[in-house]
């Protein structure tokens, strides 16, 4: 969308926000119907970072096809099978539970370093070259 | 992204249920479409937002038919928790 710069800022970091609030809620929570709706909150917010990104059809999709029959299937799976009932046992973190959490912050802390310092120069200057190959090919025909 | 490391961590720490265990994977495949699309914006190519069209029909076809397995299996067994599937195994 054409915003002005700081309402797209604020309106991006609310977003992430949320985004990471809802994710972290389809992790940790006991109950199934509580994490299938949780899922339906980042399936909307996902949605709307892809109308900040001006394409419309791929965000209007995704709701449509995401929200309106992935979640609803989901949602019906688990009340078909009585998923609330299977929550009632409180679940302890294992040592195996804490040692994934270790290689999971690893692996963000990880990504968050290293992709702002990488140089997608290259990557961009290889995709550019395609399309002037593409070019002179075009103007060789004509 | 962020989103697909919580998708992977929710796998792991959601083992009890593969009901359950079928929702980060969605994630997953979230994070990585969202990924195609800012990518395709910001290097101004026209294939990410194509792709990102084919990503989500690909997996609801795989959650459709990973929730009809897995509510045939409970109705066949009377459980769900991951222990008790293990047909294939042996």
């Amino acid at each position: 969308m054409d915003l002005p710069g700081p309402i797209h800022e604020i309106l991006v970091l609310f977003l992430g926000f949320v985004l990471l609030l809802g994710g972290l809620g389809l992790v940790l929570l006991t109950n199934p119907i509580y994490s299938a709706f949780s899922l339906g909150l980042v399936l909307v917010c996902i949605s709307l970072f892809y109308f900040l990104l001006n394409s419309y059809f791929v965000a209007v999709a995704q709701l449509l096809i995401y929200v309106g029959a992935i979640n609803v299937l989901i949602i019906f799976a688990v009340m078909f099978v009585n998923g609330s009932e299977w929550s009632k046992d409180k679940n302890y973190w294992t040592i195996g539970d804490g040692f994934t959490s270790l290689v999971c912050i690893t692996i963000v802390f990880s990504r968050m370093t290293t992709i702002p310092d990488t140089s997608w120069y290259g990557i961009l200057w290889t995709t550019r070259s395609n399309q002037i190959v593409e070019q002179g090919l075009i103007n060789n025909v004509q | 992204m962020i989103i697909s490391i919580l998708g992977i961590w929710g796998i792991l720490l959601n083992r009890r249920n593969i009901l359950i265990m079928s929702m980060p994977i969605e994630s997953m495949l979230l994070a990585v479409n969202l990924n195609f699309l800012v990518f395709s914006i910001s290097l101004d190519d026209m294939m990410g937002q194509s792709f990102a069209s084919l990503v989500p029909t690909v997996a609801a076809v795989e959650s459709a038919i990973g929730l009809a397995i897995f509510v045939i299996t409970f109705r066949v067994r009377g459980t769900i928790a991951v222990e008790s599937i293990n047909c294939i195994q042996g």
